[in-house]
């Protein structure tokens, strides 16, 4: 089978959407960086620009959704062409949650330099901003190249996104109990770790859709779910 | 397909090449086309839609006067190439067809070679003042018909010896060969398998880059494939006419809606 | 949906034993077969008695019986003939005298007489003078001659005539035929391919033998060409005008009735017509192979226009919607395009037209152009078509209708001869066909 169709009109259409796609790929990257770089900074400046940005993101998506209509309508694509533009569809949505939690944690930056700084936890944050960023990166790159491969295995990699939050918790949970006085501060942390750690589950959301296209099968349901804190009572404060 | 360079994919408003209005159109005593008013663009592929027997290809017919073959077909109104109205006295139909080229809906180019083919309408309009001037034509036109490559080792062979799909870019061929500004189409896929029509489609496509094209089909996913612009005709009325996309995902008129949703017939 | 009843009749049938329906259907089908191959059989069987008919009754007609024979005639002979007062006479004394001889080297007596001669073989003296004063050189030479042989001769050579059968008369007498046995056995008389037959014109009534069809063949081949020159152009444009541009009314229709009449209008209406206006009323030269042309040309036409616009309407119409549409005016169109692709038929239509108006004879004859009009070859091109001639089957009724059983035969070489020129035409007109149809 050959990579174009006949039609090159048509051919086109998908490279505009796909263009889109990576363009908004990359403004979320760039926003997961700066939001991150933001907090441990606590840098006013740059979580305003990654506030502002979010409107891009989000008109992005709309774009791309109108553009995916417009395929349908006017193409009627089938096989391969119609799990494009299904798939499209979905990594847009997902990727328009991703900037929201970006902007989400923007927004808490701002409250948070207001409070006593929470000894290293911003740098861990910043990790696992950086592995998400990293999972999101390569996630778009299998999309691009239609590598289910890569896609399987950036699924995985969200366990240690799920570890990194295990392991936030618990040192939040003695923090807490150590001083109650950085509670404030570590419940907005807290909100903090969790949106990365639901930005890492919508990449492997990602990750899953790139597989769909390429193998035609959402694949089962065998992520790994290592995140222990809402099903086991022993993750206690060490 | 890759004779002609690719076409950008955004189209921007051209000047109006024809402009119809008021036109009425009667076939004895039936009143076949009623109050037809509508702009076509140059460099702009625009479709005909509609049921059978919606008049859209009596329409096309009209503006190449071929209506004239058909004694009792009656057209009022005012067509207008350019601003000059095609139904004036002193306009000759014969030179008007030069101008608006033809493609039909079953392939029929002449039992005579390839080579003839293309070259029966220059040579009938004077375009080519030498031998070589004729062959520079002939290759011209079909390369810009996309069947060069195919053709250019055997243009002494019989044009009927061709396959379908290959027969129909011959006739679109020798349809730009006496230089048309306008090319209109009667469901020129209707007769051809997939593969072939996809080829035209994109030959089509690629035209609008020199012509302002005019296809009447009766399949709109190809209207929606293959135009810029669509016109909706339903018994003899133009009910919408708009840009593709827009048509497509969100008609104004719910008569149009119905149609292409396939709940009108 | 379905109708449970529908089903019920057709279980428990199968496929390979056959109900009574389809045995009856069969069987009438075979039948029907049978009686097409018998209609075809016994049109076959009426063909071939009618060739073999024709073949043999045809064929003596291109033989003849000549006498061969070699002598000499001294200088001294030739003075003394021509000083004689009947000069052929004496020619024929000394032939007779020479073919005396001869017999008599060869061991054969037989008992002959002037008189005998003269019936077996005609006036020779007066061939024989004839070529010595044309050929004095060849005095005292031996010269090869060949003395074409009585028709009756011809008659007892084909079986016509036996002893049996012949009655004395001042033609043949039952003593002559002893003669003719003897000149035989020393192989002086025998057959020859008859040149006369095909290249000769017409005879007297007295000498079937000396009858020729090769002047009415040229007869015909004039009138052919009138009719062609005439009818196919005329013919052609009418249909061409009637098919593309008369405009649908009343008129047109009238028009196009009266053509298919006048196809089926008696042939010898045509003859009386040709005779009052061409030869009473413009008059042009009767018997000619210009009226006759003319008034076949008439007869043809209505064939010719019928057929012409019958393949004009087989030429599919999307190849006129091309043309027009790549800007031909109609004119254009129909002689670039529609023309040539209704060559094959319109050439069909004009050999079929041709060779009917070549085994007219009903006209013909109205106009003059009977049998024994053909006397000799035109002078030129323009006498061809001026002078007095016949036409094939005007001649072989002529033929047919003299008392002289010779001349019967003559009317059925003379069949043949025309049968062959029919045959050649249509191969033409097949060959023709196929160069057309190629050409696509």
């Amino acid at each position: 089978m050959t990579d174009t169709h006949i039609a090159s009109a048509f051919d086109r259409d998908l490279e505009t959407i796909q263009a889109l796609i990576m363009k908004m790929g990359g403004l979320v990257e760039d926003a997961i960086l700066k939001a991150a770089t933001s907090l441990e900074t606590r840098d006013e400046e740059l979580a305003e620009e990654v506030r502002n940005g979010d409107r891009a993101i989000d008109e992005l998506e709309e774009q791309i959704n109108e553009e995916a209509a417009r395929v349908i309508a006017l193409r009627q694509p089938i096989a391969v062409d119609l799990r494009v533009i299904l798939s499209v569809m979905k990594i847009a949505s997902n990727l328009e949650r991703i900037g929201d939690y970006a902007k989400n944690m923007a927004k808490r930056t701002t409250v948070l330099s207001q409070m006593g700084q929470i000894h290293g936890a911003t740098a861990s944050i910043r990790r696992m901003a950086k592995e998400v960023e990293r999972m999101l990166k390569d996630v778009l790159d299998a999309f691009v190249q239609r590598d289910a491969g890569t896609a399987a295995e950036v699924i995985q990699r969200d366990e240690d996104v799920d570890q990194m939050y295990n392991a936030l918790f618990r040192e939040f949970l003695t923090f807490m109990m150590e001083d109650p006085r950085n509670i404030t501060a570590c419940m907005h942390l807290h909100f903090i770790a969790k949106n990365t750690e639901r930005m890492g589950d919508h990449a492997t959301n990602i990750a899953e859709q790139v597989i769909y296209l390429v193998t035609g099968e959402i694949p089962d349901d065998k992520r790994p779910k290592s995140d222990r804190t809402s099903t086991d009572p022993s993750v206690a404060p060490a | 397909m890759y004779d002609t360079p690719n076409t950008e994919r955004t189209v921007t408003t051209n000047a109006t090449k024809f402009s119809a209005r008021n036109v009425q159109v009667y076939y004895g005593d039936t009143h076949a086309i009623k109050d037809v008013d509508v702009d076509i663009e140059d460099k702009t592929v625009t479709a005909f839609i509609g049921p059978s027997g919606c008049g859209k290809s009596t329409f096309l017919r009209c503006l190449n006067r071929m209506n004239d073959t058909i004694d009792i077909c009656r057209v009022e109104g005012d067509i207008r190439l350019d601003d000059q109205d095609i139904y004036d006295r002193s306009v000759d139909p014969v030179q008007l067809r030069a101008k608006v080229g033809m493609v039909f809906q079953k392939p029929n180019p002449f039992p005579k070679s390839i080579y003839d083919n293309i070259a029966y309408g220059p040579r009938i309009h004077g375009l080519a003042k030498n031998k070589a001037d004729l062959d520079e034509i002939v290759e011209k036109s079909l390369r810009r018909g996309a069947i060069w490559n195919e053709v250019k080792d055997r243009l002494h062979a019989p044009g009927t010896g061709l396959s379908g799909g290959q027969q129909q870019r011959l006739c679109i061929a020798r349809a730009v060969a006496t230089e048309p500004e306008v090319l209109l189409m009667d469901e020129p896929c209707s007769a051809l398998d997939p593969i072939a029509t996809s080829q035209v489609e994109e030959l089509i496509d690629e035209l609008r880059t020199n012509y302002s094209v005019i296809i009447v089909t009766h399949s709109m996913q190809q209207a929606a494939r293959v135009s810029q612009k669509t016109a909706f005709f339903h018994l003899g009325h133009l009910v919408e006419f708009g840009e593709t996309g827009q048509i497509f995902t969100n008609p104004k008129d719910e008569r149009t809606e119905s149609y292409i949703t396939g709940r009108i017939g | 949906m379905t109708d449970a009843t529908l089903n019920s009749g057709g279980s428990g049938k199968s496929l390979t034993a056959r109900d009574a329906r389809t045995k009856r259907r069969n069987a009438s089908e075979k039948r029907f077969q049978a009686y097409g191959m018998i209609a075809i059989g016994i049109g076959f069987f009426f063909l071939v008695v009618l060739a073999f008919t024709i073949i043999r009754s045809g064929l003596p007609a291109f033989t003849k019986t000549v006498v061969d024979v070699e002598f000499t005639i001294t200088q001294a002979e030739y003075e003394a003939a021509e000083s004689e007062l009947f000069k052929t006479k004496a020619y024929q004394d000394l032939f007779i005298a020479k073919l005396e001889a001869q017999l008599q080297e060869r061991g054969l007596e037989v008992d002959f007489d002037a008189a005998a001669i003269e019936r077996l073989l005609g006036k020779t003296g007066g061939t024989i003078r004839e070529y010595y004063q044309g050929n004095s050189n060849r005095l005292g030479e031996p010269v090869q001659f060949e003395l074409a042989a009585s028709s009756r001769v011809d008659g007892y050579f084909n079986g016509r005539v036996t002893r049996d059968t012949i009655q004395d008369s001042r033609f043949l007498m039952k003593a002559d035929l002893d003669i003719v046995d003897a000149l035989h056995t020393a192989g002086i008389m025998k057959s020859a391919f008859n040149w006369t037959f095909l290249t000769g014109a017409d005879s007297g009534v007295d000498n079937p033998g000396g009858a020729g069809i090769g002047a009415s063949v040229v007869g015909s081949f004039f009138m052919m060409l009138v009719v062609l020159l005439l009818s196919l152009p005329i013919g052609v444009a009418a249909s061409i005008y009637l098919e593309e541009f008369a405009p649908q009314n009343k008129f047109t229709d009238l028009i196009e009735v009266n053509i298919s009449n006048l196809a089926a209008v008696p042939s010898i209406v045509f003859g009386i017509l040709g005779l009052a206006v061409f030869i009473q009323f413009m008059h042009l030269p009767q018997s000619a192979p210009l009226v006759g042309g003319l008034v076949l040309t008439l007869m043809t036409l209505p064939t010719i226009i019928i057929s012409t616009r019958a393949s004009l309407k087989a030429v599919p119409p999307s190849i006129r919607d091309a043309a027009l549409g790549v800007g031909a005016s109609k004119m254009q169109a129909v002689f670039h395009h529609v023309l040539p692709l209704a060559m094959p038929g319109i050439l069909t239509g004009t050999i079929i037209g041709l060779a009917q108006a070549l085994g007219e004879t009903a006209p013909l004859l109205l106009i003059g152009m009977v049998g024994f009009v053909a006397r000799g070859y035109p002078d030129g091109i323009v006498a061809g078509f001026t002078d007095p001639n016949s036409a094939m089957p005007a001649q072989i009724y002529t033929w047919a209708a003299r008392a002289d059983v010779a001349f019967y035969e003559k009317a059925w070489g003379g069949i043949i001869v025309l049968l062959v020129f029919l045959l050649s035409m249509n191969i033409l007109a097949i060959i023709l066909r196929r160069r057309f149809e190629r050409r696509w």
